[in-house]
């Protein structure tokens, strides 16, 4: 791939980048989340069209793929949500889209013996230990994983490219895919391997490709690098503005929000406690699934949660749904606007007002009437407070930019007067303006006294912004960092479990 | 350019979302005070088309609601003739009309109680579990009337049913007082409020509070309510009551919903629309009588009308 770009509306999501794949070599595609990896992926299955660059197949220049011309020469992409058709039997998934026919009288019908004769042979490769003639659906995750492998194989592909492999699979399903991976490699095959976990990278990786904001930070041969310089490199050196207060001690205020041993049923959280003082911003880090999520989730009522207790100023609060967590003054800004935030239906001032019309009703939501003179007055007062920009209240939402969307949304919260805002991916899809704006607000909120909870996949973020920063990793909080101390490195050093010997 | 043409898609997007249903209406009647002057300009046609239209409206009022939260409601017709039969054998075995009445408005809320009930328990679309309850509803008809009509109500009832308050029939009178009090719900209350913010957008409901369980349970109770008072409606119109009453009405309630401007999705829709709606389909249906169109050929455009409404709906939305 040579100087790749691609532009989505209003962001370029790649930059310039070139990378090649040898046959027979692991290339790792690493970089932060919104980096630019599945973007890539993407334009080399066909997915997206790049807006400029182009893709060079042995020998051959294209300006893009199409998921067939993708297909054809030989690259097969393997997702992290796995595509294979779970109501089909592995054999058939193996072949799919190109089974194998035979006559029968004027019919061509599928030749299921041949299938399963080719697929015996191809799944001894992957060492996949079962009847082709098994549904998929009685698989386990790593054994799914295989047969996306032993297709790739199938299709007779040159290049396969792997997204985050291993990110359900446990250390010993880990090592036979290394297995399978090395085996790979002594055919001639090209691999991609994208990952976060920098252990299996210096483990499996040959070479490496670093990623950061679209942009293309270096390729260098594993050998030669260290784990710290991965760290380094994917970091990067950027000067941001910081929204702390200098000299600021918040351990000396009231406790304001506080959970214990919050757990999740389902395991994605696990025993997680924290503080948040008057006048303190915590946020929490980690990867994506890390829990952070699905903490706020539990706490705002909206996922069951097994066990825990929160307490708002010192008192206990139950929160079996948002209803009662929002009459309890929580108030959750969710991480995708279109489908947990705003209503489309609705204008700005009908989609500020149901927050406090739901507030103020009894019997659970039902009863009360709407004042069209309060609704007006709350929209009127949030608009000028966040700076929505709109020509009229009675607009849609569904017409305003990302980032006034997001102040709608924060502005319905507001007319409710909630105590403790949660902020999930606050600022995903706004443009750098509104995004300083936000910043600004979340620190004028929590000096007014207001709790202030951040969840972020942007380090940069968290760290201009958060006091406090608090690391998930596989559903525990693992390490708080106080602003000073936090540096991108040592956040990703303990969300990634690749905390050196310091501790 | 562009911004002039921008400008005149979205007045005509609005003037159609206001004024389109009542056009229709308007020039539906116009065509047939032309085609049949002598018989349009008589008291009696307009009374008649009120009254016929007046159950239509009613299912369709509470047929509404079912589709602003994006589901449907299907046993609607069934729900008619089973609290239409339920009441029946009451007022005849000696029940007084009121608390007959009440009691079959009652089995009417109770039927969409459990409609709604099965909705929030199965998880399933209310197109299934309707499908479900439609005939379910139906059989029970059929099995408490003996599958034969029951007739032969007390006087007060046929004659209260019968009579015209300033010409206006009392079966237009309570399809209207319906219609205003549920217009009310919708736009002056919290619980109207959330429900169309249900419609449209379920899981931000769900992160705005709202209970959408309770709402849906809601909904369907109303549906079925305005299904029960039809129910009342038919039963005083026709005198008796059949078990095979108001077969196939639930397409005529949600072809009135959508004719009315209710989107299919979710979350929009008025009940003028809806009544509107209503009214196009009697006048649509008394016309076809009175230029003596087959009943045959009046399914024909009526499924027609249907299609034709729904996809201007969305080529209008559309056009944005």
């Amino acid at each position: 791939m040579k100087n790749v770009v691609k532009k989505f509306p209003g962001v370029t999501a790649l930059d310039g980048i070139s990378f090649d794949i040898r046959a027979g070599e692991v290339h790792v595609l690493l970089g932060e989340n919104g980096a630019g990896k599945s973007t890539l992926m993407k334009i080399l299955s066909g997915v997206h069209k790049p807006t400029s660059g182009e893709i060079i197949i042995n020998g051959k220049a294209f300006s893009h793929l199409t998921p067939y011309d993708s297909y054809k020469n030989g690259i097969s992409v393997i997702y992290q949500e796995l595509s294979v058709i779970n109501e089909l039997s592995i054999g058939e998934n193996l072949f799919i889209g190109r089974l194998p026919m035979k006559k029968l009288g004027f019919f061509e019908t599928v030749d299921h013996s041949e299938i399963n004769k080719r697929a015996r042979e191809i799944l001894k490769t992957v060492g996949l230990n079962r009847d082709p003639k098994t549904a998929v659906e009685e698989l386990s995750i790593s054994e799914k994983q295989q047969v996306e492998i032993a297709k790739a194989i199938a299709a007779d592909s040159k290049v396969i490219i792997m997204d985050e492999p291993t990110a359900s699979l446990t250390s010993s399903e880990v090592e036979s895919l290394f297995k399978i991976i090395r085996q790979l490699k002594k055919d001639g095959k090209g691999i991609v391997f994208i990952s976060h976990k920098l252990g299996e990278i210096m483990e499996i990786g040959d070479r490496v490709t670093v990623l950061k904001d679209g942009g293309y930070v270096g390729t260098k041969n594993i050998s030669d690098i260290t784990q710290d310089d991965l760290v380094t490199m994917m970091v990067g050196r950027q000067i941001s503005k910081n929204y702390q207060h200098e000299n600021f001690d918040f351990e000396n205020e009231p406790v304001i929000f506080e959970v214990v041993n919050l757990s999740r049923k389902d395991n994605k959280v696990r025993d997680v406690s924290f503080k948040l003082h008057k006048g303190e911003i915590l946020g929490f880090s980690g990867l994506v699934g890390s829990g952070r999520s699905e903490m706020m989730n539990a706490i705002f009522g909206a996922e069951p949660k097994s066990s825990g207790r929160i307490f708002i100023d010192g008192e206990e609060i139950k929160t079996p749904s948002p209803y009662s967590a929002i009459k309890k003054g929580l108030a959750m800004v969710t991480e995708n606007r279109r489908e947990t935030g705003f209503f489309h239906n609705f204008d700005i001032a009908k989609n500020i007002s149901i927050l406090p019309f739901v507030k103020t009703s009894g019997a659970g939501g039902i009863s009360g009437l709407v004042s069209k003179k309060a609704e007006a007055q709350w929209a009127d007062e949030q608009r000028e407070r966040l700076n929505i920009k709109c020509y009229s209240t009675k607009q849609l939402v569904s017409e305003l930019s990302g980032g006034n969307q997001q102040k709608v949304i924060l502005g319905k919260w507001l007319a409710a007067d909630s105590k403790i805002i949660i902020f999930d991916e606050p600022t995903k899809g706004i443009d750098v303006g509104s995004k300083s704006e936000i910043y600004s607000l979340m620190r004028r909120l929590a000096d007014e006294g207001k709790g202030v909870l951040v969840v972020s996949s942007e380090l940069p973020e968290l760290l201009s912004v958060c006091d406090t920063i608090a690391v998930f990793l596989e559903g525990k909080i693992v390490k708080f960092f106080s602003h000073r101390e936090a540096t991108e490195e040592n956040i990703i050093h303990a969300s990634t479990a690749q905390e050196s010997e310091e501790t | 350019m562009p911004t002039k043409m921008k400008e005149r898609e979205l007045t005509f997007s609005q003037a159609w979302q206001r004024y389109g249903t009542l056009g229709i209406l308007v020039l539906l009647l116009v065509i047939l005070a032309i085609l049949r002057p002598s018989f349009f300009f008589k008291t009696s046609t307009i009374t008649q088309i009120l009254s016929q239209s007046s159950v239509n409206i009613l299912i369709a009022l509470g047929e509404f609601f079912a589709i602003l939260i994006a589901g449907i409601d299907l046993s609607v017709g069934s729900v008619v003739a089973l609290s239409g039969m339920f009441m029946a054998k009451l007022m005849v075995s000696g029940t007084s009309p009121i608390a007959a009445v009440l009691l079959g408005v009652f089995m009417g809320a109770l039927l969409g109680f459990i409609n709604g009930i099965l909705v929030n328990s199965t998880g399933l679309h209310p197109f299934i579990i309707t499908l479900g309850t439609q005939a379910i509803f139906r059989g029970v008809t059929l099995i408490i009337s003996d599958s034969s009509a029951v007739f032969g109500f007390p006087a007060s009832f046929s004659r209260f049913m019968a009579q015209r308050i300033f010409y206006v029939p009392v079966a237009a009178i309570i399809a209207i007082a319906a219609a205003l009090i549920l217009a009310f719900l919708t736009r002056q209350t919290k619980l109207g409020r959330n429900i169309y913010a249900l419609g449209g957008n379920r899981e931000s409901a769900w992160y705005s509070g709202i209970n959408i369980k309770l709402h849906t349970l809601i909904v369907f109770v109303i549906s079925g309510i305005c299904a029960g008072i039809a129910g009342v409606v038919l039963l005083g119109r026709v005198g008796s009551a059949e078990p095979a009453a108001a077969t196939g009405f639930e397409t005529y309630a949600i072809a009135a919903a959508i004719i009315g401007g209710t989107s299919f999705f979710g979350g929009k829709g008025k009940i003028f629309g809806v009544v509107m709606g209503g009214l196009i389909i009697g006048v649509i249906n008394f016309g076809m009588n009175l230029l003596s169109v087959s009943s045959t050929l009046q399914q024909v455009v009526m499924g027609a009308l249907i299609i034709g409404s729904v996809t201007l709906d969305r080529f209008v939305a559309g056009r944005k």
